[in-house]
């Protein structure tokens, strides 16, 4: 089958965005990480929300269960937390925040000209992407044997 | 030596305060701003301590008043005159970095981030203060 033009720039907006992933837990949580084939369903979750506006107008959630958060704060915090602190929702939203920035940064220049929000996070379970009228882009991710999400729409 | 670190995430303050410590500051105090007008009530009543703060890190997207507005303000107000301000954020574009050193931040780091990059982008600065 030919590869239309479309499936070429999901592919490439994929790879920018499995790569702003790596860096992000390879320099702050110092953890490999991976993305996966299929995507996997995750509850309980903590999800942060990025708004991208100006040249790009769309958004970014990155979401994962309590349990994987915690485990991520620990790791960017070095410090042992509950699942229900709030740094473990901060350090969700930080999480989002640099996968953004990151995916963004690797874009063409002309994208450069792009806001983004403070994260907004919520341990709510309705908050997705399910209803975003554009187009949604999903991929699950592994570290440790832990997953979580990230979406991209605009 | 006291620094100020300026970022609306808690977590991320704290992972900036690990990272200098790392780098070898001795950090006796660390004064932390959610927002750039907190990081400016901090300076307005830093002005005549003894020990003053020294380091000065700040994110730019912050609710209230962002990164860049701190240091318009402080360079207006002559605020903390001669402290380094390195800049630490997800925002590396052109604009915002050309910006940020019109008004006067001395280093920028981009997020994410590591230990090394912090030593490195800081060290030179408070030697040459």
């Amino acid at each position: 089958m030919v590869a239309t033009e479309t499936d070429n720039i999901q592919e490439d907006l994929m790879s920018r965005l499995d790569s702003a992933v790596s860096e992000v837990f390879e320099m702050m949580l110092d953890r490999n990480c991976a993305p996966l084939d299929t995507e996997v369903d995750i509850d309980e979750r903590i999800t942060a929300c990025i708004r991208f506006s100006g040249a790009i107008t769309g958004e970014c959630l990155v979401y994962a269960s309590q349990t994987v958060a915690q485990i991520a704060a620990e790791a960017l915090l070095g410090t042992v937390s509950e699942p229900s602190d709030p740094m473990v929702d901060d350090a969700v939203g930080e999480l989002c925040n640099m996968i953004a920035g990151g995916w963004k940064s690797k874009l063409d220049p002309s994208y450069a000209v792009c806001l983004i929000s403070v994260p907004a996070i919520t341990r709510n379970p309705v908050l997705d992407l399910a209803s975003h009228p554009g187009v949604t882009y999903n991929r699950c991710y592994a570290f440790q044997g832990n997953v979580f999400g990230v979406s991209l729409a605009f | 030596m006291r620094a100020l670190i300026i970022d609306d995430s808690a977590v991320m303050r704290k992972v900036i305060e690990r990272a200098l410590r790392q780098a070898g500051l001795e950090l006796l105090e660390v004064l932390q701003a959610s927002n750039g007008e907190e990081a400016l009530q901090a300076l307005r009543a830093d002005k005549g301590v003894a020990s003053p703060i020294a380091l000065i890190m700040s994110d730019i997207n912050m609710p209230v008043m962002d990164g860049l507005q701190f240091l318009e303000t402080r360079r207006d107000e002559n605020l903390a005159p001669g402290v380094p301000v390195v800049m630490i954020t997800t925002e590396g574009s052109e604009p915002f970095v050309l910006r940020a050193i019109a008004a006067g931040a001395q280093g920028y780091i981009c997020k994410p981030f590591t230990a090394d990059q912090v030593k490195a982008r800081v060290l030179p600065l408070l030697h040459a203060a």
